[in-house]
């Protein structure tokens, strides 16, 4: 078992190995597809339940799999392994970097969502984000650049959030260990600042409202393998991060709980109102994750606030991460596919490459329409303020017309500016699997408590009532092409770029207010005291510090 | 016994030994003067090593002998001497080695390594000195067989960075001597012991104990890169790689830092420290310059300057860590003793590397080394994560024991300082990561080729070592003889009542 665990963990680092030696580098790349496999055996063959002690790494590790992580580790391995396939027939320069990064955020990946204790769960998630970087600029260009910036920037204050958090935590728990987190935040005084470090720290991952800034840049810019992963896998471990540390199933923690719920809601609905103002498919892609993920952020509040329901809501998460990642990698990995020329073939690309999309808004007989209905049951509570509660399902509803909005501009896109380059056996054969995956998903999904029924025949039940948001949506689609409305273009990371701009513009605005105060002391000296004054002053310093050192001691003598 | 008593003395003499042969043999023999250095220093190590074994165990290791009546010349081996002894043991094995490749074909060689043996020795004495004048009398030592290193390109750059160091060096030297004599007038001659000597004296003793601290720490600060006395260690950087990368990592800096944690544990001794109120005040200090040397090192746009800066910054976790009282903050002061150790040597190793094979000095230049030198540029990508302080590094092992040390006691601000110097380092950090391994190649005005190797391997190899023992250092933390559980055992020493 352990060296099961271990070669699962470990053999994705093999390209850094092989990348030592000039005679096995050219290995790194064939290999590549290999790398996530035992990790694909070991959650598909190996038992369900285990725990492993390894009290001689780091500061004493613990790694385990339970039914909380068993979807996350599923997720994980199956868009890997497809995606890493896939890949193979993608990328076509700096091949060595690509596996060399592709390896490292994949073991850090897999070692979060088996990591039982706090620091190898912190060290393989900053594995991975950091890896991540090298994914997100591989192809180098200045676009590329700038959103590998944005990535990094708001990863290490994320790093940063959660360093404070889990120190804060742990101290509170007096354990290493990630389960003992949760009773010991909420019975701490100091509950609602941990929580805060938390959910900033893994919301930069997970794409919280507001933290969400890095998201549209990377994934459009991003190899599309490398999208499909950071927006199905990687944006899953910042859930994962939360899930894990948060104190759900203890006390009620209403307010912040409330709080998610609203940004969850937010961000499912605008998410969807900027992401169809795109106009690059990956863009529109990533925020619909943005959207989905505020549906997750949406359960996670009501699980705080509404602790006796968190043994309903967290199978539910674990199952709507899993159908996410399914669906949303194979529409990314769509967008590299290559549309056939015949007619027939046509039409059927077209339906193919649409299904995940229906999926997520919930089209009955998919995983979309299992998960909605698991949803719909479970999120029927009572006790959050403001009367929240009865808002959800239509929340579900609106969110279903938003999402299928979503997947419509994408195919739009797609249409008009399909791709028409050579798509190998190893990219069509790694989007098959990742889309029969999705497909089949209802046969293997996750088991959830017994009082959700989500059989098939509930679908064809609850038909109507996962169509008609469909419907409508198609209606306004249909809509807006017939009066030719155009969509207000809003650029991509949103907020990032007015970020950017006042930044660009508090430089000017400084650079020109010098100019006009060319003689005002005072300015020149705030400008010269941050970048000029600094220098000399040290220098002063060091002219007359060892003299009056010498004189300060003396005169301590004498005293 | 007495072959317990002797084995300091020989780790100390056989580096002074090989200094003495090396000042004697002519420049041009080469060979032999590399054979005695590294069999010098192979001799030290394993001398080290038994002495560490003996420690662990509780033997004692100790030679005192009366100069002047009350004054005594006090050779001892504790746990924490055996952690500043066991760093510069092995560090001076690294960097001779790395040195000799480095200086291949250079003139005035054997000055260089003879000063180098010498100040390997006084560094050895700091570690085994049992009272404050032994420590004097070596700290004394330290400045002196330095300063022809940093001036050992004798441009007149050197001579001025030179000239600063030991003006700087030596007032703090003073200020060290006027708080011993004090001391001494005061308490008589006392030698340093685990938990502090001091804890008994007198009520009225206590304000001059608190203004001797403060000259001690001056004095101590100096070379421990305390900010507003860190004024020479920037310019300190022209000196040649090596010995950047000793006096960075082991000798100058650390010899301070060590210092510091001797007088505020085994002189004073925590409780009695932390009584005075002498800590919070130096907390501050230290936490002032981890923030102000990050600050600075972000505007440098030489490598070598930046990494100073980073030091300056970098060696206050161990002052901070000392201010901390309750062990597990005094283990995440101590373990950072190694850790700072072995990163930075490893950057500056890699700079060196850099200088040497492509002439790069600025940041800029760095672009695309990756490429052409990528062992070099993986050992400083994971020291310089591991300065970052990222996971599982060794500086991570340091930041979370600080970190939880501090909020054991209550003492939030040092995790808020912490955070903020990380994400500091990062800013000065990463973009160097960034251009080396992500940016087109840089047009070098000259490369330098050896075979097959990217670089020397002499120069190669000993960053290599270096980066491999910081990710181990973090990655087999609670492993026996790791850094962390070595000083684990000195804190359960310290706080034994």
């Amino acid at each position: 078992m352990m060296v099961w665990v271990l070669l699962a963990v470990c053999l994705p680092l093999l390209p850094v190995v092989l990348a030592l030696h000039p005679a096995l580098q050219r290995w790194q790349w064939r290999l590549l597809p290999l790398v996530s496999l035992p990790a694909l055996g070991l959650v598909l063959l190996g038992p369900a339940q285990w725990q492993l002690g390894l009290p001689g790494l780091l500061l004493g590790a613990n790694w385990q799999l339970d039914a909380l992580r068993q979807p996350f580790l599923l997720l994980t391995a199956l868009l890997w392994s497809f995606a890493g396939l896939y890949a193979t027939g993608y990328v076509k320069r700096c091949r060595r970097s690509f596996a060399l990064f592709w390896g490292l955020t994949l073991c850090g990946n897999l070692g979060l969502v088996l990591a039982a204790d706090l620091v190898s769960f912190y060290a393989f998630f900053a594995l991975m984000t950091f890896a991540g970087y090298g994914l997100v600029v591989h192809e180098r260009t200045s676009a590329a650049f700038r959103a590998g910036r944005v990535y990094l920037v708001m990863a290490v204050l994320g790093e940063m959030a959660l360093l404070a958090g889990l120190l804060l935590a742990a101290g509170t728990a007096n354990s290493l260990l990630l389960a003992d987190l949760s009773v010991a935040i909420a019975e701490s005084p100091r509950a609602d600042l941990i929580m805060v470090f938390l959910l900033v720290g893994f919301g930069v991952k997970a794409g919280l409202l507001l933290l969400h800034l890095w998201l549209p840049l990377a994934h459009p810019v991003a190899p599309t393998p490398a999208s499909a992963v950071l927006s199905g896998a990687m944006i899953k471990a910042g859930l994962l991060g939360w899930l894990l540390t948060l104190p759900l199933g203890q006390t009620s923690q209403l307010v912040t709980g409330t709080v998610l719920v609203l940004i969850g809601m937010l961000a499912s609905l605008g998410g969807a109102l900027i992401g169809v103002c795109q106009r690059q498919s990956k863009a529109v892609l990533a925020y619909s994750s943005i959207s989905q993920m505020g549906l997750m952020t949406l359960m996670l509040g009501v699980a705080l606030a509404v602790p006796e329901r968190t043994v309903w809501l967290l199978p539910v998460i674990g199952t709507f991460a899993l159908h996410h990642a399914l669906a949303k990698g194979a529409l990314f990995l769509s967008v590299g596919i290559r549309m056939p020329n015949h007619r027939l073939a046509r039409w059927l690309y077209w339906g193919v490459i649409a299904v995940p999309g229906l999926s997520l808004a919930g089209l009955p007989l998919t995983s979309g329409a299992h998960t909605k209905l698991a949803m719909k049951q479970a999120l029927q509570v009572d006790g959050l303020v403001w009367s929240l509660a009865p808002w959800l399902g239509n929340l579900l509803t609106a969110g279903a017309m938003a999402t299928l909005l979503l997947v419509l501009r994408f195919l739009w896109l797609q249409v008009r500016n399909t791709n028409r380059n050579e798509s190998g056996p190893c990219m069509q054969m790694g989007w098959g699997l990742v889309l029969m995956a999705s497909l089949l998903f209802p046969w293997f999904a996750p088991e959830l408590p017994a009082a959700i029924t989500t059989t098939l025949a509930d679908h064809v039940t609850y038909w109507m009532a996962l169509i008609w948001p469909m419907l409508v949506a198609l209606f306004m689609a249909g809509m807006v092409v017939a009066i030719r409305l155009r969509a207000p273009e809003v650029p991509a990371g949103d907020l990032v770029v007015l970020l950017e701009d006042s930044v660009k513009k508090a430089r000017g605005r400084s650079r020109v207010s010098v100019s006009i105060r060319i003689g005002g002391k005072r300015v020149e000296w705030l400008q010269k005291a941050l970048v000029c004054r600094v220098q000399p002053a040290e220098t002063g310093l060091r002219v007359h510090i060892a003299g009056s050192v010498l004189i300060l001691a003396l005169l301590f003598f004498l005293l | 016994m007495m072959q317990q008593a002797l084995i300091p003395v020989f780790a100390l003499l056989c580096s002074m030994l090989a200094a003495a042969i090396i000042f004697t043999l002519p420049e041009e023999r080469q060979r032999l003067r590399t054979v005695i250095n590294l069999l010098a220093a192979l001799i030290k190590v394993a001398l080290v090593g038994v002495m560490t074994w003996g420690v662990l165990n509780e033997r004692d290791y100790g030679l005192s002998y009366e100069i002047l009546p009350g004054v005594s010349f006090v050779l001892q081996a504790d746990a924490l001497a055996m952690m500043f002894a066991g760093l510069s043991a092995v560090l001076w094995l690294l960097t001779t080695i790395y040195a000799v490749g480095y200086l291949e074909g250079s003139p005035n060689r054997s000055r260089f390594f003879g000063f180098f043996s010498l100040c390997v020795a006084s560094t050895m004495g700091i570690a085994l000195a049992g009272n404050l004048f032994t420590f004097f009398l070596f700290y004394e030592m330290l400045t002196l067989s330095t300063y022809p290193l940093v001036v050992h390109r004798g441009t007149d750059k050197a001579l001025r960075a030179g000239r600063n160091y030991i003006m700087y060096t030596l007032s703090g030297g003073a200020a060290l001597l006027l708080g011993i004599i004090w001391l001494q007038g005061l308490v008589g001659d006392i030698s340093f012991q685990e938990t502090g000597q001091l804890k008994d004296v007198d009520e009225n003793l206590h304000l001059p104990l608190m203004l001797v601290f403060g000259l001690l720490v001056a004095g101590l600060g100096v070379k421990a890169a305390l900010f507003p006395l860190h004024g020479w260690l920037p310019q300190a950087m022209v000196a040649p790689a090596p010995v950047s990368a000793l006096l960075h990592a082991v000798a100058v800096v650390k010899a301070g830092a060590f210092g510091i944690v001797r007088v505020v544990y085994d002189l004073y001794g925590i409780e009695f420290a932390t009584l005075l109120g002498v800590l919070e005040p130096l907390g501050w200090l230290a936490a002032f310059t981890i923030v102000y040397g990050s600050v600075r090192a972000l505007s440098q746009s030489d490598l070598k300057r930046r990494l100073a800066y980073s030091t300056v910054s970098q060696v206050s976790y161990i002052v901070l860590g000392a201010a901390v009282f309750g062990p597990v903050g005094t283990v995440g002061g101590l373990v950072h003793l190694l850790h700072q150790g072995i990163m930075k040597i490893t950057l500056f190793f890699c700079a060196g590397n850099y200088a040497e094979t492509l002439g790069i000095h600025k940041v800029q230049e760095l672009n695309g080394a990756g490429r052409r030198m990528p062992l070099t540029s993986a050992a400083f990508t994971l020291a310089a994560f591991g300065m970052i302080g990222a996971p599982p590094l060794a500086g991570f092992v340091t930041k979370w024991t600080l970190g939880s040390g501090a909020l054991n006691v209550g003492m939030e601000w040092v995790v808020a300082v912490l955070l903020i110097s990380s994400m500091l380092n990062a800013a000065y950090f990463l973009p160097v990561i960034h251009r080396l391994w992500f940016l087109s190649e840089y047009e070098w005005s000259y490369q330098r080729r050896w075979g097959r190797l990217e670089t020397h391997s002499w120069l190669l190899w000993p960053p290599l070592v270096t980066a491999s023992l910081t990710l181990l250092a973090g990655l087999f933390a609670v492993l026996p003889f790791s850094p962390l559980s070595w000083a684990e055992l000195i804190a359960a020493r310290e706080y034994l009542p």
